[in-house]
């Protein structure tokens, strides 16, 4: 069971990496929509036994994160009409080596840190610490906003999975409701990025500045 | 006596089977294409051609450009005697032989680098600084490759490092190595080997003013080089150590076969990547070796 | 005859040389030729016989009796100078002659005696005291070598930065010799490995003679030092006086305690010189200053080795440290071998041309065949490839560091970058012997000086043949050079004094030997063939274009474009260009130039800080009475109000 947790936990820090060296839009988006699907199937294979709540839970992550903000992004790329290359302001091949490194650090930090037994030998803090760094990465290294989003996207999966720490103690309610922020973020997101793009002709974030006075 | 001539046969092995691999290669893309594509033994023809015909040499060239080539190629020959043909093993193994074998590649691309620049053109130049300067990612990543097998068998000779299957990290060290494969024989999507327009080649731009057997040698090289990719590749991923000789010999064939089907597949689906792209391929190559290596570390398991 | 005497022939026949070098410049060449040889001689009887030669007298220096010691660890260090200073000499005849230097040369020459002759002292001093006596005179020597033609700016501006950065590093090393005095009570230097409290100084000697090796980042005087000595001084100052600077910190790594990071410390300077050294290389367009980058890139390969076999000694002597530390110890010899026969070379072509502009030369083969093909020879030995002296080095600090990495543990973590980057450092290296190597030597001619170059003549071509022998020796009987690396590294660790030869060693010479062989017949029976088909010569391809011109060729800056920009960051080349946007542009030029950014972006504004700073607290000091009492009472209330607050305790 380790073994199919801790290979779905390297894939989706293996997406981390993939989202980092992209150099188109729709790509970034199509990795943290996979990395969000693919986190959602965890919840189902750490439970011992099958929980409504648990199911539910999975199924709504699943389709939040996999179909319904990648959707809402896809749609907002279009109707802002965005063109589709990245604009990094760290190159992507540094990125992608930071990102390797973060998640290279992580593992060699969850090895260190004093963890209870049943989570010493799996991935998910390493992949907790690896996928809210390249989160934080992408936030830092790219200025359009749908890369931003993308990032947050990403730093919510890394929280998501600390959050699977904890799955027998807290209710998943809370991992709900955390969804449903998100949604309600990609939502104010998608109208900020309308907002800007019929004030300034451009979705470049560095362009906010101008906003100071 | 019997081990100069075992040797002898090997290597001999080797230089006859190397070109059969650009012909498999070029047939699937015809497939592909739907069209009937040159005979599989067509390289064979061209250098047979090649041998035969005179030679055309720049007026700039020193006496070094056809010894260059020369070195090259039999660089990459003494190379193709290091590497363990499955149940055959190597011809020759001894404690850090693989560390020889990844020179000895770079050997062959010192002398076909400088080969042209010789001929004073500017667009082998640029064909050089090209192949000089992604050999540098791509040799990060063959090292890692190498470390990740090293920490696997704790050995650095290429016969024990390749004789079982590469562990957990197989996957993720066949992926990096065959981007490295495409890249260090200049496949698509690193480099066309059928386009002739000269600005936006690698390898096939700094053999221009190649002729005759000076041509020959250099596409057998080349063409050993790919099969010499392809062997590692296999055998860093496949246990042929464990499994039967005739077994291992049946799998290793199958999968240097299953590798250049793989090649041709990736060429006619693929278009080249714009230039500024290569480097990050080529790290990301090196970042799935390294994974790899580390996976090999932690025992094996993710 | 015993070492004792052989090395007061060398010693007699330095200082006859010394005298001899103003009038008789025979006498001289003579004199100091016998003594290299007596040297090599008294060198070669320490390494094979494995023992240690001490000489003692009465006679005092400075109050310290005088007290010689020639153990393996000098004598390996002591052969390549002697081998360097021999082919030297008979290279400065022809290359810096009285007819063209009437006042440097015979000065020169003199000053040439000094150098080798002390540096061959700070090898067999066993004295704290002399030690720093003959490092100071070594160091003084090296910059009258350095500013022979002091007419021109830039080799007055290198000579002071040279003399800067020595001085910085001698004082280190005096306060590393006085504090180890003050610890041991007196200056007699030895084995003192159990008195751990010493280790801290290691630090010292780190920051001393690490100046002097030109590790990254105190590496930055040695380019324009090495660029515009004089070849044949260019050539010792990089081949032998750096190493220098690696024989301190072996020689006081093994002598005292070390603390327990300095392996680690050692090895990731090691690295980052050996990167950063031939990315810098590559930025360069002065054929003398890319090749004193690469002395950086190849004492970083010394230091990983040296810091492998440092962290393997405090882990419990592994078997892996020595084959690293052997890897270290043969790049010494190695790197002494090619650099100085790359650096003759170049001396060679600045002597036809005039220029060490690379992009003004080209096509030099067909009037230097000698020079071309010593040159490429030191090219592929320093790019570290089979059958060559480089890769043999490079090889055994591979080993050890493959298997630092079955000892699994933080060490094996080491290895993993440390391996990766050296394999890097190897491609890089490639890459830049190939512009070297192809913008100077083939193509077609790319000015009128290089046109007109002419090849040199045999005094000059000797000492490379010389070089280049001892390169392909090494390359193809690595076995025979072995013992010397065992007595050396057992003078550095007594634990490991192992004499066989690691098998594998032996295989590779002779598959070094097959290579060389198999090299020369194919490349032979393809110009057979060739000649056979038929020949016909004809312009080059140039895609159609009517009027090709030899300017037109790939430069050495296009050449290195693309490497240079993936390391834009931190050689931050300075860029001049004016880029042709009209239809029919009358002038476009490009330019670009690699400085060193290591002295311009971090030396130069610390001290002018420095400069800053002191400019303003200078107008403290202006000589007005009146403000000095000022300043008195200043300071008496200063001191009132210290009282009162700290009063009620």
């Amino acid at each position: 069971m380790t073994g199919g947790l801790n290979l779905l936990i390297a894939l989706a820090m293996g997406l981390n990496l993939v989202a980092l060296a992209s150099s188109r839009l729709p790509s970034v988006i199509r990795a943290a929509a996979t990395q969000g699907m693919v986190l959602g199937l965890l919840p189902l294979l750490l439970e011992q036994e099958f929980h409504w709540m648990v199911g539910l839970v999975s199924v709504g992550t699943v389709v939040v994160k996999g179909f319904v903000i990648p959707h809402l992004l896809r749609r907002a790329l279009r109707a802002a009409n965005i063109d589709r290359e990245m604009e990094p302001l760290l190159g992507f091949i540094p990125s992608l080596l930071l990102g390797a490194g973060a998640t290279i650090g992580a593992v060699a930090l969850g090895g260190a840190l004093p963890l209870r037994p049943e989570h010493a030998n799996s991935l998910l803090v390493p992949g907790a610490f690896a996928t809210v760094v390249c989160g934080f990465l992408l936030l830092m290294g790219r200025a359009k906003a749908i890369s931003q989003v993308c990032g947050y996207l990403i730093l919510e999966n890394g929280i998501f999975l600390f959050g699977l720490l904890l799955i027998r103690t807290t209710p998943l309610i809370v991992e709900a409701g955390i969804l449903l922020d998100l949604t309600v973020a990609v939502f104010v997101i998608g109208i900020i990025v309308d907002r800007i793009q019929r004030e300034f002709d451009t979705l470049d974030t560095r362009k906010l500045t101008s906003l100071k006075e | 006596m019997t081990t100069a001539f075992d040797i002898l046969l090997r290597l001999l092995l080797w230089l006859l089977l190397a070109p059969l691999v650009p012909g498999i290669i070029n047939k699937v893309k015809a497939w592909v294409a739907g069209r009937r594509g040159p005979p599989v033994l067509q390289l064979y023809y061209d250098l047979a051609k090649l041998w035969r015909k005179g030679v055309v040499l720049s007026t700039a060239v020193s006496p070094g450009h056809i010894a260059g080539t020369a070195v090259a190629w039999m660089a990459l020959v003494l190379a193709a005697l290091l590497l363990p043909a499955g149940p055959a093993g190597a011809p020759l193994a001894f404690r850090g032989d693989a560390l020889l074998f990844v020179y000895l590649l770079a050997l062959a691309r010192f002398c076909t680098a400088l080969a042209a620049l010789d001929t004073g053109s500017a667009f082998e130049g640029m064909g050089a600084a090209r192949e000089v300067s992604y050999a540098v990612l791509g040799e990060a990543a063959i090292i890692t490759a190498l470390i990740a097998l090293s920490l696997q068998t704790g050995s650095v000779s290429l016969t024990t490092m390749l004789a079982p299957a590469a562990g957990a990290g197989a996957a993720l060290l066949a992926a990096g190595l065959f981007a490295v494969l495409l890249a260090e024989n200049c496949r698509v999507p690193f480099d066309d080997p059928n386009t002739h327009l000269e600005l936006t080649m690698i390898h096939e731009v700094m053999v221009l003013d190649h002729s005759g057997p000076p041509l020959a040698a250099v596409l057998h090289g080349a063409s050993l080089k790919l099969l010499m990719f392809s062997v590692l590749l296999v055998q860093a991923v496949l246990p042929a150590g464990e499994l039967s000789p005739l077994t291992a010999a049946c799998a290793l064939a199958g999968s240097v076969l299953a590798v250049a089907v793989g090649v041709g597949l990736v060429e006619s689906l693929l278009a080249r990547l714009a230039f500024r792209r290569v480097p990050l391929l080529l790290t990301t190559a090196f970042l799935l070796c390294l994974f790899a290596a580390l996976v090999s570390w932690r025992g094996g398991h993710l | 005859m015993t070492p004792g005497w052989l090395l007061l022939v060398a010693g007699l026949g330095m200082l006859i040389g010394m005298v001899s070098a103003f009038r008789a410049k025979r006498v001289w060449l003579a004199a100091t030729i016998t003594s290299a040889v007596a040297a090599l001689a008294a060198a070669a009887w320490v390494l094979k016989a494995g023992a240690t030669w001490v000489g003692r007298t009465t006679l005092a220096i400075g109050g310290e009796p005088i007290h010689l010691q020639l153990d393996g660890l000098s004598a390996f260090f002591l052969a390549l100078l002697a081998l360097l200073g021999g082919a030297g000499s008979l290279y400065a005849m022809a290359y810096w002659t009285d007819q063209q230097h009437p006042v440097s040369a015979t000065s020169g020459r003199a000053w040439w005696n000094v150098l080798l002759l002390n540096m061959g002292l700070v090898l067999i001093v066993a004295n704290g005291l002399h030690f720093l006596i003959v490092w100071e005179l070594f160091t003084v020597s090296a910059y009258f070598l350095i500013t022979r033609e002091r007419h021109r700016r830039e080799v007055r501006a290198a000579g002071w930065l040279y003399l800067a950065a020595s001085h910085a590093g001698t004082l280190c090393l005096f306060a590393f010799f006085a504090c180890l005095a003050a610890h041991t009570g007196n200056w007699e230097l030895g084995s003192m490995r159990e008195r751990m409290e010493l280790a801290p100084l290691f630090w010292l000697a780190l920051a001393g003679f690490g100046l002097k090796a030109g590790l990254f980042p105190l590496h930055i005087w040695l380019p324009s030092a090495h660029a515009n000595a004089p070849s044949h001084v260019s050539a010792i100052l990089s081949g032998v006086a750096i190493k220098m600077g690696i024989y301190g910190l072996v020689r006081f790594s093994g002598w005292l305690p070390v603390p327990d990071l300095a392996g680690w410390v050692v090895a990731g300077l090691g690295v980052l010189s050996a990167v950063l050294g031939v990315a810098f290389a590559l930025g360069q367009h002065d054929l003398k200053r890319l090749l004193a980058y690469h002395s950086v890139e190849n004492i970083g390969i010394i230091l990983i080795g040296l810091g492998f076999a440092m962290m393997a000694a405090a882990n419990g002597h592994a078997a892996w440290g020595q084959l690293a530390l052997a890897g270290g110890l043969l790049h010494v010899w190695n790197h002494g071998l090619f650099k100085a026969l790359l650096f003759l070379g170049a001396g060679s072509v600045l002597h036809a041309t005039g220029t060490r502009e690379m992009s003004r030369l080209g096509g030099l083969w067909r009037s230097m065949p000698w020079t071309a093909g010593l040159f490429t020879l030191g090219a592929v030995a320093i790019s570290g490839l089979p059958p060559l002296n480089g890769f043999v080095s490079e090889w055994l600090v591979f080993l050890g560091l493959f298997d630092a990495l079955s000892a699994r543990g933080a060490t094996a973590g080491a290895a993993i970058p440390a391996a990766v980057l050296l394999g890097v450092t190897g491609a890089l290296a490639l890459a830049c012997f190939v512009k070297v190597c192809g913008v100077v030597f083939l193509g077609l001619p790319r000015s009128k000086v290089a046109e007109q170059a002419h090849e040199c003549g045999w005094p000059m071509r000797i000492p490379m043949i010389v070089l280049g022998t001892a390169c392909v020796a090494i390359g193809l009987a690595p076995v025979l050079f072995w013992p010397a690396i065992v007595t050396a590294s057992a003078a550095w660790q007594p634990f490991w004094s192992e004499t066989a030869a690691p098998a594998p060693l032996l295989t590779l010479g002779a598959f070094h030997l097959v290579v060389a062989a198999l090299a020369a017949l194919a490349a032979f029976a393809l110009w057979r063939r060739a000649r056979h088909n038929g020949i016909r010569r004809t312009g080059t391809w140039d895609c159609g274009y009517a009027a090709p011109t030899p300017r037109m060729q790939y430069t050495a800056g296009s050449f290195a474009g693309i490497i240079t920009g993936w390391f834009r960051w931190i050689l931050r080349p300075e860029r001049h260009a004016r880029i042709p946007n009209e239809p029919f542009p009358a002038h476009a030029k490009f330019e670009e130039h690699t400085p060193e950014t290591v002295l311009e972006h971090v030396i130069e504004p610390a001290g002018s800080l420095v400069m800053r700073v002191s400019t303003a607290v200078r107008r403290l000091q202006h000589g007005r009475l009146q403000a000095y009492i000022l300043y008195l009472l200043i300071g008496l209330a200063a001191l009132a109000l210290v009282a009162l607050m700290g009063g009620g305790k």
